[in-house]
């Protein structure tokens, strides 16, 4: 980010950047940047607090109306309120997933549990109006079946021409992922990303599915694979270490 | 609250000591008022209109992103899984804060917003992204906009 400042001001358009990571900006030395002490993921802050999220940007644009300078870093002040767990929420009613399964029942019970959560994730559409599912163009049931296939030692081609198998198979990931996380926060409570990501890794089959998958495509022999598997389908926070 | 020390110490290390471009020049643009300025959004959240091409990998150029996208038109195609995306499921404006611009443009906070926002792969080697950011550079001078608000993910 502070290195796309440096080249825009360089142009002649001024810039402030949001800052997650304190010493990167403090590295890279860009015009004007607000650190903000966020999540990785949120730069505004809370959603749905647009009083809040109003602060931060108009603390970010203040900026440029600073005289002295460059480098200005300043600290946003106060935390998200809403990055604490809601006691309120509880997670959708669906079999919880065993530890360990083998490949061909955790391909089963992947498939069954997307249409267990179809009800929930028609409530959160209906919430929101939106839905962040649609990387890889398939339908949410095809996704399913493509990362089923995977685990059952079946590598489908892809569907999509310019995009290779590993790469759909990453966007079918983060859209099942998405759905999962929406019909999970379908609802009045507000859960925190940490109970969201808790009850998605630790109780569903799809996390399930997605650690089994990671460990078994990371043993190929397609660099190209285990370069996926290893590094863009659990979060370094939820690997399991072998 | 999420800080640098609530990450996974391999992780937060990582972030902390990513290597950067040495800028020897320190250049610095001012400008009229913030009531005078069109503000455009530059993310590094390899976002996405839906129906168009996410990014695949690290691609070093940009996506053009229309202020008429509506909410269920916006899609996260970055390649780290290491950061929240609940947050942006929930509200876009977490992310792409296009709705308080609009208000501050409203309110006369600042003068106006921009045509077209745009979208990077942030964690792609910055020397790539370059010549593309310089090119965009001239895009948003087509575009009036004497502001920039430059968010990472």
């Amino acid at each position: 980010m502070s290195a796309l400042a440096h080249y825009l001001e360089e142009e002649g358009i001024a810039t402030v950047a949001i800052s997650l990571v304190r010493p990167q900006t403090e590295n890279t030395k860009p015009p004007r940047a607000l650190w903000v002490p966020f999540e990785l993921g949120r730069p505004f802050g809370p959603p749905c607090d647009p009083p809040f999220q109003r602060r931060v940007i108009l603390a970010a644009l203040r900026l440029l109306e600073r005289d002295s300078g460059p480098v200005v870093i300043e600290d946003f002040p106060d935390d998200d309120p809403r990055a604490q767990p809601d006691p309120a929420w509880h997670p959708p009613s669906i079999p919880t997933a065993p530890a360990t399964g083998s490949a061909l029942s955790l391909a089963a019970r992947l498939e069954a549990e997307i249409v267990q959560l179809q009800g929930a994730h028609r409530l959160w559409v209906a919430q929101h109006g939106r839905t962040t599912v649609g990387l890889s163009g398939l339908a949410i049931g095809e996704c399913g079946r493509c990362m089923a296939e995977w685990l059952r030692g079946t590598a489908p081609p892809s569907p999509r021409e310019g995009f290779s198998a590993p790469l759909i198979l990453r966007f079918v990931i983060d859209d099942v992922k998405a759905y999962c996380l929406e019909a999970a926060a379908a609802g009045a409570a507000k859960p925190s990303s940490r109970q969201l990501g808790d009850w998605f890794w630790n109780e569903t089959a799809t996390g399930a599915v997605i650690h089994a998958l990671r460990e078994a495509l990371q043993r190929s022999e397609d660099e190209r694979l285990k370069l996926v598997a290893g590094n863009f389908m659990v979060p370094a926070a939820r690997a399991r270490t072998r | 609250m999420t800080r640098l020390t609530d990450l996974p110490p391999a992780q937060a290390k990582r972030l902390a000591e990513l290597e950067c471009p040495d800028f020897e020049a320190r250049p610095w643009v001012t400008g009229p008022a913030l009531s005078q300025r069109r503000v455009a959004i530059v993310s590094s959240a390899g976002l996405v209109v839906r129906g168009e091409d996410p990014f695949r990998g690290r691609d070093a150029d940009y996506r053009v992103i229309p202020s008429t996208t509506r909410p269920e038109g916006l899609l996260i195609s970055h390649i780290s899984i290491n950061f929240d995306r609940t947050g942006f499921q929930k509200d876009w404006n977490v992310v792409f804060p296009l709705d308080r611009l609009g208000e501050l443009a409203a309110e006369g906070t600042i003068s106006s917003v921009a045509q077209t926002h745009y979208s990077f792969m942030g964690a792609t080697d910055p020397v790539q992204m370059e010549p593309y950011a310089r090119e965009l550079a001239g895009r948003l001078k087509q575009d009036a906009v004497d502001a920039v608000i430059l968010s990472p993910v």
